[in-house]
């Protein structure tokens, strides 16, 4: 029974893969709907032993940290002080709230006007998406530390500057991970979006260039390479997480 | 205190309309000029029209699948185990990748763009709706079994309302993510929406109309917003206001 419940997970997985390859095999529709696993599974090898296209990824990658990092470090610092100034909050707080339902995405073609259609553009369009849900879950973190934690800090003599690294900072810790972990697959999102709206490199055109020569394998191949990306710098960040706040033990599920 | 809070916008706004900007950047007097120009003419409402014509279905039809299926995985133990881990691995995949593939499976029309839109939306209800029920607290579970509920009246009287927050929340998110979806899609390829007016505009250097399609997204980006807090506010009047 135990066995049959950890096998579970499998069985849709498997019954998937089974009823892939079967319409693949069936002749019922095309190769170019339906391509086999086999041919699959040969693209992504293909992929991952020519260097060009390990490059294509590495573009992407640079593009997505890039403007992942530069909003981790402005939005913790915007998160900080709004979280731990009325004015401040009172300024940036309307701003933020008023915009955050808004598709920064739709920003993109001026974007490309205005930072060129290169890289920068991607970045900047990256570090806008990720900076909303990083500075709301600082300031939500840094807002609500607990008072009585501040106050025995101020009790025992301690400065502003040993009760912000001592006392805020760590009290905001998990916030900040719970933004990153909103911030990092919509940097992955916006840089593939962007790639395959306008560019010349990098996964999203692949993915695209792929798809305008009807090579559904190859699209397929790099929708995994993609998945599995994502999946990476998720596991990256939880794993940082579970480093640095290891008091504190993530209270989900699965993930 | 309205103005106070308002400063800020206000201060950046000015300072936008009076700094010499290139022609690709209009000031924002320039942007609402030619939006009050394009609200009387009928391109920007058939755009507008057919944006929402695949946002909505597929929010719609995502939004419910993932609550739905949600709500299973949290209740029913053998389909929270089949389930889950395929939607928590998949989950920080950026699902607009499967666009391509989707055309090919059904067309370069509509439906394509419904059913991406569709799986984006999935995920946030589903595990919102997920993890409102596993919060469930097991006391008020217990007491209605002690009082002699059955198994669907728990569901409806005391499952449904404790994850009902978290499920609205959810859609907050992927109403949000619809909209995103919604233009990515149209902007890779489609024949009418804003996403294809703004690459239209951008392609020929019509700049005004380009600034036109971002304020449309933006103020149906917001508009959405306000709804989806408007109902959970009239849904769930007991819980103190987020």
């Amino acid at each position: 029974m135990k066995v049959l419940e950890k096998m579970l997970p499998l069985v849709l997985v498997g019954t998937v893969l089974v009823i892939w390859e079967a319409a693949a095999r069936s002749g019922l529709w095309s190769r170019l709907l339906f391509p086999s696993l086999v041919n699959i599974v040969q693209e992504l090898g293909l992929f991952f032993t020519r260097s060009a296209s390990l490059m294509e990824a590495w573009v992407s990658l640079q593009r997505a940290l890039g403007g992942f990092a530069l909003a981790a470090v402005v939005g913790i610092l915007l998160g900080m002080l709004m979280g731990r100034s009325k004015l401040v909050a009172g300024l940036l707080d309307p701003l933020f709230s008023g915009t955050y339902a808004v598709p920064k995405l739709a920003l993109f073609p001026i974007f490309i006007f205005v930072f060129g259609i290169g890289s920068l553009s991607k970045v900047a369009l990256v570090f806008l998406e990720c900076l909303y849900p990083i500075v709301i879950m600082t300031y939500a973190g840094a807002r609500d530390v607990n008072r009585a934690f501040l106050w025995s800090a101020q009790n025992m003599g301690a400065s502003r500057a040993a009760i912000l690294r001592r006392v805020v900072i760590p009290a905001t810790a998990p916030f900040i991970f719970a933004g990153f972990r909103v911030a990092v697959p919509v940097a992955m999102i916006v840089v593939v979006i962007t790639e395959m709206v306008a560019s010349a490199d990098g996964l999203g055109y692949l993915v695209i260039y792929a798809m305008s020569s009807l090579r559904t394998d190859r699209v397929l191949a790099l929708v995994v390479v993609i998945a599995a990306l994502g999946y990476l710098l998720d596991r990256m960040v939880v794993l940082a997480r579970d480093r640095l706040i290891y008091w504190e033990k993530l209270d989900t599920y699965y993930v | 205190m309205a103005a106070a809070k308002a400063s800020l916008l206000i201060a950046v706004l000015a300072v936008w309309q009076i700094s010499p900007l290139p022609e690709y950047v209009l000031s924002p007097f320039q942007i609402l000029k030619h939006f009050a120009a394009a609200l009387a003419s009928a391109e920007l409402y058939e755009n507008i029209g057919a944006s929402l014509a695949r946002s909505v279905p597929g929010f719609v039809l995502g939004s419910f699948l993932g609550a739905a299926l949600g709500l299973a995985a949290g209740v029913a133990r053998w389909f929270d185990r089949m389930l889950s881990p395929a939607v928590f691995l998949t989950y920080p995949v950026p699902k607009i990748v499967m666009l391509p593939i989707f055309m090919i499976w059904f067309g370069i029309g509509d439906l394509s763009k419904v059913l991406i839109i569709a799986l984006a939306c999935f995920y946030p209800v589903f595990i919102n709706a997920y993890y409102g029920v596993r919060q469930t607290r097991s006391i008020l579970v217990w007491s209605a079994l002690n009082m002699g509920a059955t198994p669907a009246q728990i569901f409806r009287r005391v499952v449904l309302p404790s994850a009902a927050p978290m499920i609205l929340a959810g859609l907050r998110v992927s109403l949000a993510l619809s909209f995103i979806v919604m233009f990515a899609a149209e902007m890779i390829n489609a024949r009418s929406g804003l996403g294809h007016m703004i690459r239209v505009a951008e392609n020929s250097l019509r700049f005004d109309l380009m600034y036109v399609s971002l304020l449309a997204i933006a103020i149906l980006g917001y508009a959405g917003d306000r709804l989806v807090r408007f109902a959970h506010s009239r849904l769930l009047a007991w819980q103190q206001p987020a």
